[in-house]
């Protein structure tokens, strides 16, 4: 009973965290067509803005929310400055890895000059520990699993039943339709970094309400977002989405079963087995598009 | 009458490939307006850069009294200049119904969506019964419908169509220039691109020959011509 309990646990909460980062770069790549390989710093800079902003003596219930909405400032410059001047080039898939990459170094090392390395913890979302089916959990990550599946109803929602998120599918699907139904393709591009970095540094927040951040902190979450989104397909949302969550339950069983040492390996046998068997993904139809 | 859109002086191209060189032509003078010529001669290219597609190199390009020469395509559609592309790739994983409402997403087409649904439902009842189908599961006919039905939800002032009939049977083929031909009678202006002559002549009141870029030969209306003519035209003397 404690064995179970113990994987779905932690396999809910892992899973949370990779769907919250993956959804972030599946939905960039489903409209623009890139990589963002800065998506793990988004998250690092989530946290450290939230912490900041919790440090200057702002509520965590608000200092959170300013921070997300900060990120979506982020993601929107970061997309104007390094991603948009390319678009159009033909190898802009392997150029805007770079440039990404570039940005995401650069930016974390300014957080390094600003932050320090030392490292630091920003508030739980709730305080508290329960005990449920005989395992001990903390409530801040009771309250990761519970609100994650919100959020990604949620853009799920926006992406499927508003006109806006209408805009955002039929750009990831025909640039030239899109510009001929008269799209600011621009915009749902900004808006599509916007969404995925505050999704990244909303990850960030959680991530850093119960383990210590470091300017670092992203790039695992960004490999193992990578993972998820190789694995469940990256030509919707809904594939990384179930992807992680499967991804979660597995590192949660092999841990359990075979210790944390074996974890990495076991996964990347998968993965590899995967992707012989479906190089587009298990979940994956063979186009892009969001849905 | 004015011309409700004229092409002054265009020149055009892909990177330092220059395809069409000082091209100038008019529409909307006298009627519904067909392009024709070889394959590869920048007819698409045209349309591309009038839909602001495309940027041009030089050329004035004036729709309505404004010279919309590199403005966005945006832009060009909020004013009523809607393009229905060459081989209607559409939006694959979206559905009909979907298709219809981008069609109206521009400020000027959302007040008309409801009308103007009506009328492509109407012009094309095949639609309606496929609604919700997304468009990677339509027939090349009912693509070209829906790529066609989704300019209309535009609300076009002028509607240009790349290509309409290319690659269909000749069932489907009749049944769509009745369906364009419906169209014009609607009032809309059209500029038409078709390999198929037969058609244009029904459609069109002037013609123009586009080779190597530029305007090889304009025929204005009452300069009827026949079959042969214009095929010799073609392949040239
Ligand atoms: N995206 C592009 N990049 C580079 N060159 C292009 C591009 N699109 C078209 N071309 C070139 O421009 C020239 C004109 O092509 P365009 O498509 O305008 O011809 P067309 O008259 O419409 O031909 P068709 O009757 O086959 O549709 C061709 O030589 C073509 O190879
Ligand atoms: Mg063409």
């Amino acid at each position: 009973m404690s064995a179970l309990a113990e994987i779905l646990f932690g396999g809910l909460f892992q899973g949370s965290l990779y769907a919250m980062m993956a959804v972030g770069l599946a939905l960039v790549w489903t409209t623009i067509g890139v990589f963002n390989f800065s998506h793990g710093v988004f998250m690092m800079l989530g946290a450290y803005i939230a912490w900041q902003l919790v440090e200057l003596g702002l509520p965590a219930a608000v200092a959170f929310p300013i921070a997300v909405v900060v990120m979506a400032g982020v993601g929107w410059i970061l997309q104007a400055s390094v991603v948009r001047p390319l678009i159009g080039r033909p190898n802009i898939v392997l150029v805007v890895v770079i440039t990404t990459l570039a940005a995401g170094s650069l930016i974390e090392n300014g957080a390094l000059t600003i932050w320090g390395p030392r490292s630091k913890q920003i508030p739980a979302l709730i305080a508290g520990n329960a005990t449920i089916g005989g395992v001990g959990v903390s409530l801040h990550q009771i309250a990761i699993i519970v609100i994650t599946p919100l959020i990604l109803a949620a853009l799920w929602m926006f992406l499927n039943r508003t006109r806006l998120g209408l805009a955002l599918r039929a750009v990831a699907q025909n640039e030239d339709a899109s510009h001929l139904v008269g799209l600011n393709v621009t915009a749902l591009y900004g808006l599509a970094f916007a969404i995925a970095a505050s999704l990244a540094g909303l990850a960030g927040i959680f991530m850093g309400g119960y383990r210590f951040m470091s300017p670092v902190m992203g790039s695992d979450p960004l490999l193992k977002a990578l993972i998820v989104v190789v694995f469940g397909g990256i030509s919707s949302i809904s594939g990384p989405i179930f992807a992680a969550y499967l991804i979660g339950f597995f590192e949660a069983a092999c841990s359990y079963y075979f210790g944390l040492y074996w974890t990495p390996a076991l996964l990347f046998g998968v993965l590899i087995l995967t992707l012989m068997v479906r190089p587009e993904g298990i979940f994956a139809s063979r186009s892009r598009g969001l849905a | 009458m004015n011309p409700i859109l004229s092409v002054e002086g265009v020149t055009a191209g892909y990177g330092r490939v220059t395809v069409l060189h000082d091209i100038s032509l008019e529409a909307g003078r006298f009627g519904n307006v067909g392009l024709f010529g070889p394959n590869g001669h920048g007819k698409t290219t045209l349309l591309r850069a009038v839909s602001g597609l495309l940027q041009p190199k030089s050329g004035r390009i004036v729709f309505d009294g404004q010279d919309i020469a590199g403005r966005s395509a945006r832009a060009i559609v909020g004013a009523g200049l809607i393009h229905v592309p060459q081989g209607n790739r559409l939006f694959p994983d979206l559905s009909i119904a979907d298709c219809m409402a981008l069609g109206a997403y521009s400020p000027r087409a959302r007040p008309h969506e409801a009308e103007n649904r009506e009328k492509v439902i109407k012009l094309f009842p095949k639609l309606a019964e496929r609604w919700r189908q997304r468009v990677r599961t339509l027939s090349g006919g009912e693509r070209q419908m829906v790529s066609i039905g989704t300019a209309l939800m535009s609300h076009p002032r002028l509607l240009i169509l790349d290509e309409p009939t290319l690659g269909l049977a000749p069932k489907i083929k009749d049944e769509l220039c009745a369906s364009v031909m419906d169209i014009s009678r609607g009032g809309v202006p059209l500029i038409v691109v078709e390999q198929d002559i037969e058609f244009l002549l029904e459609l069109t009141q002037q013609l123009y020959l586009v080779n190597h870029g530029a305007v090889a030969t304009e025929i204005k209306p009452g300069e009827s011509l026949d079959h042969g003519e214009i095929m010799s035209m073609y392949f040239g003397h």
